[in-house]
């Protein structure tokens, strides 16, 4: 007997094929176990007083008689936990850059409303609530800054007063002769964006249960946090332990889009006050808080113009980006992470020689800003594209075609853009082509004049985007961070029981990574699918990782466990040749099986496994000597990363008497190379386009001008539901794959990146007659109502 | 976050309710728990006693009163009115209303007598009381009062209800005959509570008109029922406009709820004339 | 007197006996006193749907009902539809079409989609999409949601 010539079609194909997820029983059937859950004995329970004030000095704190109510552990102020855990700070070697310190309970001086300001720790969350209740904090108030521009003057009052001013970055730079082509340029356009703040919102508030082992000296985290290895090495050091006995894990996390990227006062507390008191403590924010304080999105101001020649021809662009980032420069990834990378993307996919840009980021009396799902881009992507169809409306242009005009062309990569990313080969031009001929351009045209005719208000928005993915140790996902966001790690292992684990530092949200790492390695290992127990978020797993944000976890996780897995098949190679007396050329391994090729002399891995650590004799001393395990840990470094591009189109229609825009049509075409599980891609999209919607019609943080949020519940932050999502189509192609090991692009953010450009843009288009251009999101009905109202008047 | 501490008691008279709700200062009746949990949750009320009224069986269900009309049990759930044949037969436009209160977990706890006694000026229910003239039936230990819709809605989250009262029922005189409806409201979120929301009737008596989301209480709106005339859908809509007071919050400015006032008026004016017509 | 209630409830056919304060929520009480962690909470304000559990049949906001007001009752919890080793058909159905990522707003999906297809026929996507406007999903963008609740719908109706 001898098996097929075609060894492939005997290893199942796993990647790029629909596999259901294997995290879903489950998560089903309520058997998910997420941070909320945990219960340990004798676990304790804090609850935070917040400061409702944005800025004021702390007088004095009066616990009262807190102590005395029954069921009251402690209580810790700033100070309290100032003696317990270093003060510590966001770092960066980037120039003009002023770094904060981040006090985990406030000392002295407030900066937000709900910063925490004192810490109760009690047997249950009702009880600790009760306490918060008896404590008094007196304040005395100190000027407010809400506005990002008054906060740049010098005159204003500093939020740190040790600071030289309240810009705590600047960067400026220029690519071309920016100044002479606007001067000559035929048409430029241009304005005043503003992209107000959001919050990510998971359904899962942010949540710790922290353990302190008096005996081992050893903290145990369990958070809800994307960045366990970030946050295990920040608290080994703010509590002096060395790194094995901090072990932060990340178990069933209920979402994350950026938000829980960072480190928390509440992760610190709630170790501090754990190692204090040699108890477990447990925090599962509300709502309310989770509103307040979990790292806010976008907030920027931006001043841009393009130059455009009458043939639609891009010569120049200008952007001047005011970013408020809140009251501290958030850890790890600073308070540039999020307008920085506005001017460094806001050329986007275009060819653009020309570009100047300046972007400051500047600290109010606000929560902190962090990474959201698209981090800057989503705001570039708006500017940028909003722009192009201001120009294409001044020289009557289609939108379409000034795209296709300005997409840097396939035979134009690798392209170094104006702010001196480079794209690698992606499919620019053909997302475009494709999203036109799938949606039906023309016709979408045609049915949007025949709505016209009507009166009724139909728009078409477009928006083209590039963003660079699974970023490599060459750029640093924040500017000068002195943390590694280049390599991840992967440990794969065949134990003597012969089954497989492969171990990544890296954490799930919901992203699917359980499944979709397990059919990379399962392909590369020759490996059933179900065969391979995927371990995620666990410091204690990996040596050195950082997490999950920047849509880099199948560019690094695929990459590593690629490495990994075949590492560990060549030892398997090594092991059977020798076993199957068999040269290791004709070795082949596949569904858990090796076996010499053309003949019927075969074995399964889990008997070559046991061959090798437990029945000695069967290979000799020298091959395990060498060959030790069948274990490898490698390390993936995609060095400068990838491109993922993608065309959004959609129509919608606002009601011209409610002024409420709806979606009607919504279509996404992406190319994020080789798509491991296509159901789980389309997914990704799906959710990131319903963010993205959020983002352009209906979600905002708004504060008053004392400072107060007054978006406190999900009453009024509004985030979209079943009914103001549409169906929308998702296509993927996968042009040319990039030379990322397995062919990855990253994906995760690009919904929430080009849907609010592109829903602004059909919105603009809608509203074109009344000469009504969106310059500002999410345009709600009111904003609407105030844009229409002013245009009808002039 | 989690309620304060307070005390409960479940009745099932409505005598014991009132006594209970006579021995102490402040207690409050609890029906669905739909408005009051979520301000407990926040500690926003600090209510020493809640009197449960979810067992007093002579607060359920719909029954036909002798004029022609419905006598709606305090404790009818939103659910049940969704559903309710009788409803549908007679108040199609209350019937139309109930999808648009909330959801259908809501819907299944919340309560008649609640939305009633809790007054919110963007609810659906009140404004139709005040559409419809419903009489809002009360017990007290001075015994049973009729009241006006139009009377009991005094302010936001304000009733003339006495402390120590309790609503046992909505009863509704029958629609005039040859009635047409409209209904109209408009929220960005389906199942929000309106941004603004008008309800109308319309039949040889001329326009009956009620506002919500737009006015401190659900407002009957006569002036604009004066303009209508006998069809004049502008003229109603133009005074309707003058006649509500709406105020700003985040879902949207006095301005715009004026405009949509106007708007929504038009709206379920038109479609009350068709509705009458046929 | 701010004293504990004596209340029994019904869960998932079992039967359970507690004192408890009148301010604790059903949601808590499911949760911490039951050990049900199926159950979630996500806003305590009634707009996100996670915590959403059967009381006697109809869908309600655990976190919008005092336990002591279940008394008496019949509660279902997520864990009532099927285990990780034997999930129920809607469970399947939202496996299938992909219908949950994070899974955290995922078991009040399931108590309100049970209760949506006893009472509602669901014809139409846009139905469906009504019916799932008070529960929050901030990873899916609704569609494979609805496509499992679609699937759900046509298998019911065979019946
Ligand atoms: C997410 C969400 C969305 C909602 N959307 C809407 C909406 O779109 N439209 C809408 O109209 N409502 C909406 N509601 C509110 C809902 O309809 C409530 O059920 C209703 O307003 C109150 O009814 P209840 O029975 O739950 O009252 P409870 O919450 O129990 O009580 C409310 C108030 O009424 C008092 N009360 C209750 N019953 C009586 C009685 N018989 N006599 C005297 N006083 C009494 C209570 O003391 C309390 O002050 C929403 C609620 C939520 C949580």
């Amino acid at each position: 007997m001898s098996l097929p010539n075609d060894v492939e079609l005997t290893r199942p194909q796993y990647v790029g094929a629909t596999v259901t997820r294997r995290e879903d029983p489950r998560l089903l059937s309520g058997e998910g176990n997420y941070v909320a859950d945990i219960k340990r004995h004798g676990m304790l329970h804090i609850a935070f007083r917040r400061s409702d004030q944005a800025h004021a000095l702390i007088h004095k704190i009066d616990i009262g008689e807190v102590l005395s109510l029954p069921g009251v552990i402690g209580v810790y102020t700033g100070k309290d936990i100032a003696e317990i855990a270093k003060p510590y700070k966001a770092t960066s070697r980037m120039k003009n850059y002023q770094a904060t310190y981040i006090p985990p309970l406030a000392i002295d001086k407030v900066r937000y409303v709900g910063e925490a300001v004192v810490a109760v720790v009690a047997e249950s969350r009702y009880i600790a609530e009760d306490a918060l209740g008896l404590i008094e904090v007196e304040y005395r108030p100190l000027p407010v800054l809400v506005d990002p521009e008054k906060a740049l003057e010098p005159e204003a009052p500093k939020l740190h007063e040790q600071l030289g001013s309240n810009v705590l970055a600047e960067r400026e730079f220029a690519r071309g002769e920016v100044a002479e082509v606007f001067v000559n340029a035929p048409v430029t356009v241009g304005g005043r964006f503003h992209f107000t703040r959001t919050t990510p919102v998971t359904l899962e508030t942010r949540a710790a249960v922290a353990e302190y082992d008096k005996g081992a000296k050893s903290l145990t985290l369990h958070s809800t946090t994307q960045i366990p290895g970030i946050v295990r090495d920040k608290l080994s050091e703010i509590f002096d332990l060395p790194g094995p006995r901090v072990r932060v894990i990340a178990p069933d996390v209920g979402g994350g889009f950026g938000g829980k990227t960072s480190l928390y006062s509440e992760e610190i507390v709630a170790s501090a006050i754990s190692r204090a008191l040699g108890k477990p403590i447990k925090w599962v924010s509300d709502r309310m808080e989770d509103l307040m304080t979990t790292g806010h999105a976008f907030d920027e101001v931006v001043y841009a113009d393009i130059a455009v020649t009458k043939d639609g021809e891009i010569v120049g662009l200008k952007a001047d980006v005011i970013g408020d980032v809140g009251a501290y420069s958030i850890y790890p990834w600073t308070a540039t992470i999020e307008p920085v990378q506005v001017v460094s993307f806001m050329p986007g996919p275009y060819r653009i020689e020309n570009y100047a840009a300046r972007v400051r980021a500047v600290a109010t009396n606000k929560t902190l800003t962090g990474a959201y799902r698209g981090v800057g881009r989503p705001i570039s992507v708006f500017v940028m594209d909003r722009l192009l169809d201001m120009a294409a409306r001044k020289i009557g242009m289609d939108p379409a075609e000034i795209r296709r005009r300005n997409l840097v062309n396939d035979d134009e990569f690798p392209y170094k853009a104006a702010s001196g990313l480079v794209w690698d080969k992606s499919a620019f031009q053909s997302c475009l082509r494709e999203a036109r001929d799938k949606i039906g351009y023309e016709e979408l045209r045609r049915e949007q004049n025949l709505a016209r005719a009507e009166g009724r208000w139909v728009g078409v928005g477009i928006a083209s985007y590039a963003e660079l993915t699974g970023v490599g140790s060459r750029i640093a996902v924040a500017p000068g961070m002195p943390i590694n966001t280049g390599t991840e790690t992967c440990n794969v292992a065949i134990d003597s029981t012969g089954a497989v684990t492969a171990s990544f530092g890296i954490a799930s949200q919901g992203q699917g990574m359980e499944t979709t790492l397990a059919q990379v390695v399962a392909q590369e290992l020759g490996v059933k699918l179900e065969d391979v127990e995927i371990i995620l978020g666990d410091t204690a797993a990996v040596s050195h990782s950082t997490g999950t944000y920047a849509s880099r976890g199948a560019v690094f996780g695929g990459g590593a466990g690629t490495l990994a897995a075949q590492a560990v098949r060549e030892k398997i190679i090594r092991v059977a040749g020798h076993l199957l007396e068999a040269a290791e050329e004709d070795i082949e391994v596949g569904d858990g099986n090796v076996w010499v090729k053309g003949t019927d002399s075969k074995m399964t891995i889990r008997d070559l496994a046991r061959a090798l650590y437990s029945n000695m004799g069967s290979v000799p001393k020298e091959m395990r000597d060498e060959i030790d395990n069948l274990e490898a840990t490698k390390v993936y470094d995609p060095f400068f990363g990838t491109t993922t591009a993608a065309t959004h189109m959609c129509l919608v229609e606002v009601d011209p008497e409610t002024y409420n825009a709806k979606i009607k049509k919504y279509i996404v075409v992406e190319d994020c190379g080789k798509v491991i599980n296509p159901m789980i891609a389309n997914g990704q999209a799906h959710g990131g386009v319903a963010q993205g919607i959020g983002v352009a019609l209906m979600e905002e943080v708004i504060h008053d001008d004392t400072g107060q949020v007054l978006t406190a519940s999900l009453v009024d932050y509004v985030v979209p539901s079943a009914v103001e999502v549409p169906s929308m189509d998702v296509m993927h192609v996968e042009a040319e794959l990039p030379g990322t090991i397995g062919g990855f692009r990253g994906l995760g953010e690009g919904g929430t990146i080009g849907a609010p450009a592109c829903i602004a843009n059909a919105i603009s288009d809608a509203l074109s007659p009344l000469g009504v251009e969106i310059m500002e999101l999410p345009a709600t009905p009111e904003r609407l109502f105030r844009l229409i109202e002013a245009a009808k008047s002039l | 976050m989690k309620p304060a501490l307070f005390d409960y008691i479940r009745v099932t008279t409505v005598d014991d309710a009132i006594r209970a709700l006579g021995s102490c200062n402040d207690a409050k009746v609890i029906a669905g728990g739909q408005s009051l949990v979520p301000m407990l949750n926040f500690r926003m009320v600090d209510t020493p006693l809640f009197v449960d009224i979810n067992g007093i069986d002579d607060l359920r269900g719909i029954t036909e009163t002798s004029n022609g009309g419905l006598r709606i049990g305090a404790l009818t759930r939103h659910f049940e009115l969704e559903v309710s044949p009788l409803i549908q037969e007679r108040y199609p436009l209350l019937h139309e209303a109930m999808k648009y209160v909330a959801h259908l977990a809501i819907r299944n706890r919340g309560t008649i007598g609640g939305s009633i006694s809790h007054a919110d000026p963007a609810a659906e229910l009140p404004a139709l009381a005040v559409l419809l003239d419903a009489m809002i039936v009360a017990r007290g230990p001075r015994g049973e009062r009729q009241i006006a819709a139009v009377d009991f809605f005094e302010a936001p989250l304000t009733t003339s209800l006495e402390a120590d009262e309790i609503v046992t029922a909505v009863e509704l005189p029958p629609l005039p005959e040859n009635s047409g409806w409209g209904f109209e409201e408009f929220a960005q979120r389906h199942g929000d509570f309106a941004v603004v929301g008008v309800a109308a009737l319309v039949g040889k008596y001329g326009a009956r008109i009620s506002v919500f989301g737009a006015h401190n209480t659900p407002l009957r709106a006569r002036e604009a029922e004066k303009a209508f005339g006998s069809g004049d859908t502008n003229a109603a809509a133009e005074a309707l406009q003058s006649e509500v007071d709406p105020s700003d919050d985040l879902h949207g400015s006095a301005d715009y709820r004026r405009h949509l006032a106007g708007v929504l008026c038009k709206r379920a004016l038109n479609n009350a004339m068709s509705g009458y017509a046929l | 007197m701010k004293g504990k209630i004596e209340i029994r409830v019904t869960v998932n056919g079992e039967e359970h006996h507690a004192s408890v304060e009148p301010r604790l929520l059903l949601a808590d009480f499911i949760r911490e006193n039951l050990d049900l962690t199926g159950t979630h909470v996500g806003c305590e304000h009634g707009i996100c749907g996670a915590c959403t559990v059967l009381m006697n049949g109809d869908s309600v906001r655990a976190c919008l009902t005092l336990a002591v007001q279940a008394d008496g009752a019949e509660v279902e919890t997520v864990e009532s539809l099927g285990d990780s080793e034997n999930l129920g058909s809607l469970q399947r159905a939202f496996r299938e079409h992909h219908a949950l990522q994070c899974g955290f707003c995922t078991p009040g999906m399931l108590m309100t989609a049970t209760d949506m297809l006893r009472k509602y026929p669901l014809e139409t996507e846009d139905e469906i999409r009504v019916g799932l406007s008070g529960n929050i999903c901030r990873c899916t963008g609704y569609q494979h949601i609805v496509d499992a609740i679609s699937a759900a719908r046509d298998e019911r109706n065979k019946k």
